[in-house]
């Protein structure tokens, strides 16, 4: 199913849940239905960003750019109050205190190290993702 | 940044639908419109961790599932025969024409063709998980898989996983409905039972997983989710702030743990002063470590 038909069938199944909301009384089932609704608004907001072509912007050198080596990169890994950074495409974010990020580690990675290939396999091109983290520099090879 | 939706407050939680559901299914059975369901609960490469958990169930209670809502056929943990009488109730069921919804619990061991998890004894051929598993899944009209080892492998399939070990979907060629959680709440499988015997399919996320229990992140319906926002951390197990800094992993579990909580609305980790370890999560264990880090905050910051 491509993302315009998901979208189309949550629209479909909010308009019914909007109907059950008008024609019921029952405060719990109102509160289900409220809940259902906000939740099924935030996977369309989801969907839609996915949908704008994204491109990542072609970053140059700028001045004052900090620039991480590996070995430089891999001393933000989170411990110690040291902040924790990874790289993707050769920028370098922070995710210190990123949800997803708890303890500096998500999903069995680590923090200081440059993820391009496990963002593409498991993000697949979701740079609304990277687009609300902080960049702080550039990894140079 | 974008600023996240607020969801109105659960006054009352997905614990009150789940118990009207059974209500409902209850009520109906009573009358004479729906026959109690056939249950098979298969017990495969595990630790039973998820039967015990389900006894455990409120509103409604095990003994209450037992005796109005389904006819338990098989359960290797609670049935009176044992022996090749109790498999030998299987192969009548397969026989038969008979209605029945397969519960699995624990990972299908699949090495050396499945012989690290032999289940029992038929016509004196030993029986593997393996085998029975795929000659119930054509009869069955239900396939649900209950916990962590039987949705994706779980601790069973853990980093080294010598008996090779995988999830049921991995073995089966149809949908499997995923009750994910090490172990799964009582409510989330009592639930998902009585709506598959009242109103068929319940509502599933793109995981196969009913929306009416894992559709919110444990993260916007915890309570100290403030902390987070003002970040204030806990420093070590019991501090009353945000477990992120030692690795809570709520931002990334969909839960509804945080509204309807464990033992009887009791408590639960965060409530106990522990983060959450991400059982509910794909990959769990392996990928959800490590469960709890001391190393994050500095010194100085302590």
């Amino acid at each position: 199913m491509d993302k315009h038909q998901s979208m189309n069938q949550i629209i479909d199944s909010m308009k019914y849940d909007l109907y059950l909301l008008a024609i019921n009384h029952d405060i719990n089932t109102k509160t289900f239905l409220l809940g259902q609704l906000s939740w099924k608004l935030q996977t369309l907001e989801q969907l839609n960003n996915n949908l704008k072509k994204v491109k990542l912007p072609k970053r140059t050198v700028e001045e004052n750019e900090r620039l991480f080596t590996v070995e430089e990169l891999s001393n933000f890994n989170g411990k110690n109050g040291v902040p924790a950074y990874i790289a993707v495409n050769n920028t370098v974010y922070d995710v210190t205190n990123n949800a997803a990020w708890a303890a500096a580690t998500h999903f069995g990675l680590s923090a200081g190290r440059n993820l391009t290939n496990e963002f593409a396999t498991c993000h697949n091109g979701q740079l609304e993702i990277l687009q609300q983290l902080v960049i702080v520099g550039r990894l140079i090879n | 940044m974008k600023k996240p939706i607020l969801l109105p407050p659960e006054r009352v939680s997905s614990h009150i639908i789940a118990s009207r559901l059974v209500e409902a299914t209850a009520s109906q059975i009573s009358q004479n419109r729906k026959k109690k369901m056939n249950l098979v609960w298969l017990e495969l490469n595990g630790c039973s961790g998820n039967i015990i958990s389900m006894m455990n169930g409120e509103n409604p209670d095990f003994e209450y599932m037992l005796t109005s809502m389904i006819r338990l056929v098989y359960s290797n943990s609670l049935m009176v025969s044992e022996g090749e009488q109790a498999i030998e109730k299987l192969y009548k069921l397969l026989k038969s024409d008979e209605e029945f919804i397969l519960a699995v619990e624990g990972a299908v061991a699949t090495k050396n063709n499945g012989r690290y998890n032999i289940i029992g004894r038929y016509n004196d051929d030993l029986v593997t998980g393996l085998e029975l598993v795929k000659k119930l899944e054509g009869k069955a009209k239900y396939v649900v898989a209950v916990g962590a080892c039987a949705v994706d492998g779980g601790v069973s399939a853990a980093h080294l996983n010598p008996s090779q070990s995988v999830g049921v979907q991995n073995v089966l060629a149809r949908k499997v409905i995923k009750l994910t959680g090490c172990p799964v709440h009582p409510a989330w499988f009592i639930g998902t039972l009585a709506h598959l015997i009242s109103y068929g399919e319940p509502q599933l996320d793109d995981t196969d997983r009913p929306l009416l229990f894992y559709s919110t992140l444990i993260h916007d319906r915890c309570p100290r989710r403030t902390f987070f926002d003002k970040g204030i951390f806990a420093k070590k197990l019991g501090d009353k702030e945000c477990l992120f800094k030692l690795g809570c992993r709520g931002p990334v579990t969909r839960t509804d743990c945080a509204t309807r909580q464990w033992n009887g609305h009791t408590s639960w980790p965060i409530g106990a002063n522990t983060p959450c370890i991400g059982c509910a999560q794909f990959g769990f264990p392996d990928r959800m470590e490590p469960f709890v880090s001391f190393d994050t905050l500095g010194d100085d910051k302590k």
